[in-house]
């Protein structure tokens, strides 16, 4: 994410947000060229084609009303939401309350304490291209403060074995330079007081499906 | 009193992934609409009054409409259609649509053609596109794909209702190993060989507790099935007709971290249910599919079904959903082999997504498919053997999922 500041601003009759400090993110390989038929293979038979059709595109996900959430996580905040109503809070947030007694009430927004309790979790072995360089990834489902709710995110400083249900956890955010207003931009991490309990036929197991990953790991350029 | 609603035929390409010479979707189309005609000549073109399209994602083959580019060279230029998308329970949902038109009395037949190209692009790329299907603001990032997310919700299930690896492992193998009386489905076409619990607990970690082969295929193929009144199918297919007695469609959360105290599943059916382990939209639609098919004991009046096994793990899942075991005896009801072929109740006789293969949009409709052919003893003609043949058949159960469990569809269906 890199590139020149440009200075946008766009005249509207209505009241909208402005934003004058639009960097260019477009990576430099992103070329959005269009759609573009860019070449074909034959098979040996002569019987079928196929063809290469290329797209690049960068999207723009305007978070709207879900706004301070990933505001927050720019500045090591974790917003939830909660219905004044009933009292339910999340995070994941929601900005009306979807218990629908309360008829799409509006939340208000409240901060999040930075500890979680693990609700349940998988080690992954695969994952989609962007993420292949990082396994094994632990991944928990926790439960942050009084939410009703569980968000996924990963467990770091864990031997992957070692990982149990309803484990106690912190939240760590990355230094603020690396932060870009995304989920990832902080990790669960096993409380201070935390130990791992000694190992079971499940963890030999564990540890036996995982050991094949980091090899395979390695290997990747 | 809505009207009857049937059955009479349908058929799929090979699914398959790469080269086989069939990729265009508008000619599998065609051939598809060819093979069910072997069966009901008296079948026009001519008949049919609407068209819905089953496809989920423009991901797989960029162009928008591809519906259009089928119904086209159908020749049906004319004939209303439109397209279903509902995850991985498009198919399902598209069945749904067209029940609906027929049960309305404003359409009388209605042909249903799905299809996914999901070879069009790798594997990890593909694996990456259908998780688009996830909230990608909260999932996504985190290295989230599917099959992580089952993992997360199946780990909790097992210990749950004490289910092992090798309880689930078996339905990994059960499905392939089916699959190898399939012409067909993707593990005959492509790996061709039976396997066993112990090659599935020896398949490589993909997340914990799942494993390659508890893993559906990613595929290309199309599929067709015709949907229409109780008339047309006593007039075209008098002795091989199916009806649909019962369906059920129900939904819910995209995120399964959200699903633990959903106030609305809690009024259904008590506290913490569905938590992030129990496919609720499952029951829920099972619950609506057996009231309107008047099934009190499913265990004991459906004799087999076509599920949607994107797991293993999910597969059992679904069985205790569809009330066929509970927390008490569903690790039993895995270990005796309920579901395999020499069990009380067959699922996945057509291989499954692990066997046949999941292109997404046609998928909820080769389960029909297989179904169908089951009740209208088709089976000898359509598999290799009778192997995979259900002896005296009459109610087969039909489901379609998507999502984590998002969107879930049941279909009861009988011999006429």
């Amino acid at each position: 994410m890199s590139g020149e500041t440009i200075t946008r601003k766009k005249k509207k009759f209505t009241e909208e947000p402005n934003f004058t400090e639009r960097k260019t993110y477009r990576p430099k390989d992103v070329k959005e060229t269009g759609l573009a038929f860019i070449g074909h293979e034959i098979s040996e038979d002569g019987k079928a084609m196929n063809q290469f059709l290329h797209y690049d595109q960068l999207y723009t996900i305007r978070h709207g009303q879900n706004s301070k959430f990933f505001i927050g996580l720019l500045d090591g905040k974790l917003w939830g939401t909660r219905c004044p109503k009933c009292g339910d809070t999340w995070v994941p947030v929601r900005t009306h309350c979807w218990n629908l007694d309360c008829n799409l009430e509006k939340t208000e927004w409240v901060e999040m304490p930075l500890t979680a309790k693990i609700h349940t979790w998988t080690i992954a072995g695969w994952s989609g291209r962007s993420s292949l360089k990082r396994l094994p990834i632990v991944l928990v489902y926790a439960v942050i403060g009084n939410s009703k709710v569980a968000i996924a995110n990963e467990l770091h400083g864990i031997d992957p074995w070692d990982v149990e249900f309803g484990m106690p956890l912190k939240i760590i955010f990355k230094p603020k330079e690396e932060r870009h207003g995304i989920v990832t931009d902080f990790h669960f991490e096993p409380t201070d007081d935390w130990e791992p309990t000694p190992i079971t036929e499940e963890k030999e197991r564990i540890k036996q499906l995982v050991e094949p990953v980091y090899q395979w790991v390695k290997t990747l350029k | 009193m809505s009207r009857k609603v049937c059955i009479v035929g349908g058929a799929t390409t090979p699914f398959d992934y790469g080269p086989t010479g069939f990729e265009n979707i508008e000619g599998g189309a065609a051939d598809c609409i060819r093979e069910t005609r072997e069966e009901i000549p008296e079948f026009s073109m001519r008949d049919l009054d609407l068209m819905i399209y089953s496809h989920f994602s423009v991901h797989f083959g960029h162009q928008l409409c591809s519906e259009w580019i089928v119904h086209d060279h159908l020749g049906l230029v004319g004939v209303p259609h439109y397209r279903v998308e509902n995850g991985g329970n498009t198919g399902g949902s598209a069945l749904y649509a067209a029940a609906l038109a027929v049960m309305s009395g404003h359409h009388d037949v209605v042909g249903v053609v799905g299809w996914e190209t999901m070879d069009s692009v790798s594997q990890s790329q593909g694996s990456e596109f259908i998780a688009l299907a996830s909230d990608i603001r909260y999932e996504l990032l985190v290295g989230g794909i599917y099959p992580i997310y089952y993992a997360a919700m199946a780990n909790k299930w097992m210990k749950d209702n004490n289910v092992s690896e090798e309880d689930v492992a078996t339905i990994g193998a059960k499905n392939r190993n089916n699959a190898m009386d399939n012409p067909k489905a993707q593990w005959y076409r492509n790996e061709h060989k039976y396997i066993t619990t112990e090659d599935v607990m020896n398949s490589r970690l993909i997340s914990y507790p799942i494993k390659k082969y508890d893993c559906c295929l990613m595929s290309r193929g199309v599929a067709f099935t015709l949907v229409c009144s109780e008339e047309y199918a006593k007039k075209i297919n008098p002795d091989g007709y199916v009806t649909i007695d019962g369906m059920g469609l129900s939904s819910c959360t995209i995120r399964a971290g959200d699903r633990l105290n959903f106030p609305g599943w809690t009024e259904r059916y008590g506290k913490g249910y569905p938590e992030m382990t129990e496919f609720g939209a499952c029951r829920n639609a099972a619950d609506q599919a057996y009231k309107m098919a008047g099934i009190e004991n499913p265990r004991k009046e459906i004799d087999f079904g076509e599920i949607h096994d994107a797991f293993s793990t999910s597969e059992a899942q679904i069985y205790k959903a569809l009330y066929l075991a509970d927390e008490n005896n569903i690790a039993q009801f895995l270990r005796d082999e309920s579901t395999h072929m020499h069990g009380e109740i067959p699922m996945n006789p057509g291989g499954g997504l692990m066997g046949y293969g999941h292109p997404v949009g046609a998928t909820g409709l080769m389960s029909t498919i297989e179904c169908f052919y089951q009740l209208s003893d088709l089976i000898p003609k359509k598999h290799l053997s009778k192997k995979t043949e259900v002896p005296d058949a009459k109610c087969g159960i039909v489901n379609s999922h998507a999502g984590t469990g998002t969107s879930i569809s049941n279909f009861i269906l009988r011999r006429c």
